[in-house]
């Protein structure tokens, strides 16, 4: 069986390259003039062929790559992690003025967690298709799905999805809470380190 | 609510269990200091009624040690003696109240309700002003998200909320949240007030601390 992404595969992957080398780029201006970094490292991936085809049939969608580059936004996935939380509103901003690159909805989980503490902010990108197929076999525009998180945040989502994942946890009820009260103390952290930061940026 | 009642008279002690148990309390029965002491680390009281008169060890150094291991629970003190210097003694080894025997038991069933009212008044600590509510003992601070604070940030942004729109200087700010803290100095202040106004922020909060480094603040309604 071919992949469920048919001729694309090259161009979600040059895609993916170009989005990490803007980012790249980005990051290196932002160093060379404070000294400092925009993100601490990103992840990015291609999701396989056998998540998107069951996403696709979750979804009641054909198994094509309409579905699955049209449909679906998250073929590409690209994830930010900073080390301050100032930082994830500058990738913001970067992301906003690259090349090529197109805003096309957002989600401030950062300044509106979620009722379960999860804190990040979410981005769906349009990009120009680098390969221009033919209409018939691939789309003019691609899809990227980009997070952009602390460090913190991003240890507390790997903890929670852990969670999530494993069945008949004991005490599940109590788990959740805690793991709520740990968002909150880490987001505090973020604040306190932030406002550290500040304090010593202003006093030079 | 549990009562630790420590009275070495049997006969005594037997009467005043028995009201209070009348009244709805559970009691354990002490009778002597050391077994008083025993019992205050080994459970939870709502209140401690400790007569000072006590065989091995007297109340009020019972107090002391029970206070010492941090127990907060409020204690009175029943005393025969109606000495000024035992009452002055007994109410700083920790006690918050005590009654002179003869009592009427009417009497000490009206000073435990009062003073566990006055303490379940303390502990139930939550604050809420416009949007934001503190939790005093979870440290949460909460509007349209909510965030854990430290220990001296839950102690500032207390005294703030207490005394909205008030202006205090950072030299009241400091002995009223540091007062325990010899080796700091008053630029901790700014300091806390600038973690408080980025949380303030992050939370989405209807309040904001005014005021400038070095100066007075106040906490007011946006």
């Amino acid at each position: 069986m071919s992949s469920i992404y048919g001729l694309n595969e090259q161009a979600l992957s040059m895609a993916r390259y170009r989005l990490l080398e803007m980012l790249e780029q980005k990051d290196r201006i932002q160093f060379d003039s404070t000294g400092e970094h925009l993100y601490d490292h990103v992840v990015s991936r291609i999701k396989s062929d056998e998540s998107m085809r069951e996403k696709c049939r979750r979804r009641g969608f054909p198994e094509t790559w309409e579905s699955a580059l049209v449909e679906m936004r998250d073929a590409l996935g690209i994830r930010v992690v900073c080390s301050f939380i100032d930082d994830i509103y500058e990738t913001r901003k970067a992301l906003s003025e690259m090349e090529g690159v197109r805003i096309i909805e957002e989600k401030d989980y950062v300044g509106h967690a979620k009722d379960n503490g999860y804190r990040s902010y979410h981005l769906i990108l349009e990009i120009v298709n680098p390969l221009r197929p033919d209409p018939k076999d691939g789309p003019e525009k691609l899809y990227a799905e980009v997070q952009v998180r602390t460090i913190a945040m991003d240890s507390w989502a790997a903890l929670e999805h852990k969670m999530k994942y494993k069945k008949d946890v004991r005490n599940q009820e109590m788990i959740v809470s805690e793991l709520k009260r740990c968002a909150d103390e880490l987001a505090s952290c973020d604040l306190s380190m932030q406002t550290i930061r500040d304090l010593i940026r202003n006093a030079k | 609510m549990r009562l630790l009642l420590a009275e070495d008279e049997k006969e005594m002690s037997k009467a005043i269990r028995a009201v209070l148990e009348a009244n709805g309390y559970a009691v354990d029965t002490a009778f002597d200091g050391v077994e008083a002491v025993e019992l205050a680390s080994q459970n939870a009281y709502d209140a401690m009624i400790l007569d000072i008169m006590m065989p091995k060890l007297d109340g009020i150094s019972a107090l002391r040690q029970i206070r010492a291991g941090g127990d907060v629970t409020p204690v009175i003190f029943l005393t025969a003696k109606s000495e000024l210097d035992d009452r002055v003694e007994g109410l700083d080894a920790g006690a918050d109240d005590y009654l002179t025997k003869p009592f009427a038991l009417k009497e000490l069933l009206a000073r435990i309700r009062s003073m566990t009212r006055r303490r379940g008044e303390y502990q139930t600590g939550s604050i809420t002003l416009g949007a934001v509510t503190l939790k005093i003992e979870e440290g949460e601070l909460s509007a349209e998200n909510a965030v854990r604070l430290a220990a001296k940030e839950v102690r500032l942004m207390e005294f703030f909320m207490r005394s909205p729109e008030k202006e205090f200087s950072t030299q009241e700010l400091f002995s009223h949240v540091w007062q325990d803290a010899q080796d700091q100095n008053k630029d901790i202040v700014w300091v806390y007030v600038s973690y408080l106004r980025s949380k303030l922020r992050a939370i989405d909060a209807d309040l904001e601390i005014t005021g400038e480094e070095g100066g007075s603040f106040a906490l007011m309604k946006k």
